[in-house]
Formats: C-alpha cells, structure tokens, sequence
C-alpha cells in the first residue's frame, strides 16, 4: 500500500484495491463458472478485498477508535440497533460506543439503517470494521432495510457487496 | 484485417465520454485512419455532436434488435469516418433480461464479419452500467476511460474496475487498457493530485497528452461540428491530434 503524502488533496483512496488485488493472486479467476452465473443476475458489485479497511490516508485515525473485540462471554441475544439519520464524523465515536457494547454481549447484530439519509466514509468505515469484526469472532451482523442514502453510499465506496447491501440495489452492476 | 474496437467507458456522467469519442474518432480519420463510430448511449448526443440530429433515425437499435444487419445502418459523417447512431429504440435494449448473457452478445455477434475493412471503431458508452454497456465491453478488445481530475471520479474509476476485473474474468481475456485526462484544470492543485493517484496505480496507461478543458469543446457540439471543424488549429484541437497520435502509438505518460 502506498504511503499517504500528507500535502495530497486525495484523503480516503478508492483505488488501493488495485493495489491489493495487484499483490495478491488474482481472486476472480478462480471463480469462473459462477462469475458468469452473477455477471447478469443483477448483483454486480467487485470482489472487494480486504484493504478497503481504511488505513492511514482515512479520514478517521484509527487510534481515535478503540478495536471492536468481543467478550469471551456472550449471550446468545440479538441486539437491534436503529440508526440515526444523519451519521458522521461527528457521532461516530457515539455508534462505535453502542457497536462495541452490542458486539460484546451478543450473537448476532441486526442494524435498521432505513433512516439514514446521510452517512460519510467515517460511518461507513466503522460499520465495515464491524462486519469483519463480527466475521473473524464468528458472529452475524446484519444491516436491515438500507435506504436509499445508505446503499448509495456503500456503492459510491465500493462495499455494497461487503456490507451485503448490494441485494437492495437494482441494476446489473 | 482486425479493426481495434475501443469501448469509450466510463460509468460516471460528465467525464467527457462523448467528447473524446467524437474528437478522438476525427482525429483518427483526418490522420487517414478508417474509423467507425457508434454510438451506443441512448441519449444520442454523439450523433448531435456529429451533426445528425433526427431522432427517428434508427441505428444500432435495429441491429441489436435484429431487425437489420450492422452495414445497413451505416452513415458516412465525413471522410474516412462512418457513424452508426443510437436510435430511438436503443433504451429498449437496457431493458432486455430475457436471455441473461446472451442479451450482452448482440453487438459483439452483430460486428462479426463487419467493419473488416476498418482501422478503428469506437464506441461511445452510455454512462451507466447496464446491458448496453455489457454489450460494448463483450464486443471490445480495448477500453478507453475518460476521466476527470475529481475526487468522485476516482470513486467512479474503482467501481468501473470492478466491472471490467469481472468481464475479464468471465470472458477470460485482458483488455488493452487505457486513461485519458479529459476535462483537465491545470490550475486547480486536486487535478495533480488525481492525477498523481492515477499514475500510482495505471502506470503505462495513461495516454500522454491530457484533454484541457475549453469552452469551445463545450460550444461545438451544438453546431454538429468536431472541434477541427469548429475551431481548427485551436488548443483543443491540438490536445486531440496529440491524444491521436498516443492512441496509435500507445504513448503513455
């Protein structure tokens, strides 16, 4: 990954996937035949890997927000969480407070994201650090009834498909 | 012969897509270049920019249709350069499901055995990402990505590919790829930093020569003129002699 030049105007960089894609084995090419099954049945969206986890050229610094670890001792409870309207940079820290306390008592996260109307890439980045949290402690999160805001946004940052918002989306790509 | 068939791409609107097909594609044919342009957005604003403007001229809609074949909709716009337009029916094709990939085939079948006698065709892409834009990246052995020096057009840039990693994938080839800077303001510090983004991560396919923007790239496609026509030897029309010249000889910054 390439270093952050402090002076760039460029802050959160879309394209470091290639980056990560160009260093690893190719990932696509070992997913032929069904490729071509999901190419036209209106879930397009690239495989992303795993180094949109924002990291230094982010606009959030990742020291400002503690990591997402779960509990050793868990219920097996479902914990909703509703959230806000407008998400960003400035009520991150609130999100990723009831994010950590949700992931540390519970199974399984359901998020109602049908109000949001803002999100920036802070929110965003803060939910996907919690998806991959939740993936690697083997729990569930899952984002319910996106609105239309939110899946544009998790398409304009590429993570529709990892977010698993993508289903919600019309069109081919 | 094989013609180098380039699908003019990318799913952001406003990047200059129509403007580099339509300048790119003259630049080729006055440099003796046969060159067929088609135009595959269902907005027709190639066929303007190239004077034609009678919407109920069909095109490539009847092709993919099927109800003709591709050189019986073939328009000479001016020397060396032939234009098949969009056709009123075009949007129709958007919405073709029946028949999956098979739908995304139609240009690609429908160019077969035609156009041999050609140097270049381009397509003009819709700005989207449905089954036209398919058909042209099925049909395509190049692609060409106009893109503008803002932040949001390096999102539309990771999006695109995405897309194009996935075509690749299922059609099991690699296109010949490349950037153009279109619409480029020197003057503003975020297009050398898009820029030096860009070259981070497409080394060797950025085409030389960056497309500055003028007002008289805006001004001449309402009089359906190229900008050689409209204002020959001006800035613009040297930018696109120059990206000409990249193209064929794949000069890369």
């Amino acid at each position: 990954m390439a270093e952050k030049d402090e002076s760039s105007l460029i802050g959160y960089d879309p394209l470091a996937w290639l980056q990560q894609e160009a260093d690893e084995i190719q990932p696509g090419l070992e997913n032929n035949e069904t490729a071509v099954e999901i190419q036209f049945s209106g879930s397009q969206q690239p495989d992303l890997p795993e180094t949109l986890i924002p990291e230094k050229s982010d606009p959030v610094d990742a020291d400002e927000l503690p990591e997402l670890t779960a509990a050793n001792e868990i219920s097996d409870t479902v914990e909703t969480i509703v959230l806000d309207a407008v998400l960003n940079i400035q009520n991150v820290a609130k999100l990723h407070q009831r994010l950590v306390e949700a992931l540390t008592c519970c199974q399984k996260i359901e998020i109602d994201a049908s109000a949001v109307t803002v999100i920036d890439t802070a929110a965003m980045q803060l939910l996907l650090i919690l998806k991959r949290t939740a993936i690697k402690d083997d729990k569930e999160v899952q984002i319910d009834f996106p609105s239309d805001k939110f899946i544009e946004a998790a398409q304009l940052l590429g993570i529709a498909e990892m977010l698993e918002v993508d289903q919600a989306a019309a069109g081919f790509f | 012969m094989t013609a180098r068939i380039v699908a003019v791409l990318n799913q952001k609107g406003g990047v200059g897509k129509t403007t580099t097909s339509v300048n790119l594609a003259h630049a080729l044919a006055r440099m003796g270049k046969r060159v067929t342009v088609i135009d595959l957005d269902p907005q027709s604003h190639l066929a303007v920019s190239l004077g034609f403007v009678s919407p109920a001229t069909s095109g490539i809609d009847d092709v993919l249709l099927g109800v003709c074949s591709l050189p019986e909709r073939l328009l000479s716009a001016r020397k060396n350069l032939n234009l098949i337009v969009a056709g009123p029916r075009l949007q129709e094709i958007e919405q073709l499901v029946e028949g999956g990939a098979r739908s995304a085939d139609l240009l690609k079948k429908a160019l077969q055995h035609h156009l041999l006698d050609q140097d270049v065709v381009v397509i003009d892409c819709p700005p989207s990402s449905g089954l036209l834009v398919a058909n042209a990246l099925f049909a395509a052995n190049e692609i060409l990505v106009p893109m503008t020096s803002d932040y949001l057009a390096l999102q539309g840039l990771s999006h695109l590919m995405g897309t194009v990693k996935k075509f690749e994938s299922v059609l099991k080839k690699r296109y010949k790829f490349f950037l153009v800077m279109s619409r480029f303001v020197v003057t503003r510090r975020i297009s050398k930093d898009v820029l030096k983004t860009l070259q981070k991560y497409f080394t060797g396919q950025i085409l030389a020569t960056t497309i500055t923007e003028t007002a008289l790239l805006a001004e001449c496609p309402s009089f359906g003129k190229t900008i050689f026509e409209y204002r020959p030897g001006c800035r613009s029309a040297r930018d696109f002699t120059a990206l000409a010249k990249d193209f064929l000889e794949g000069k890369v910054m």
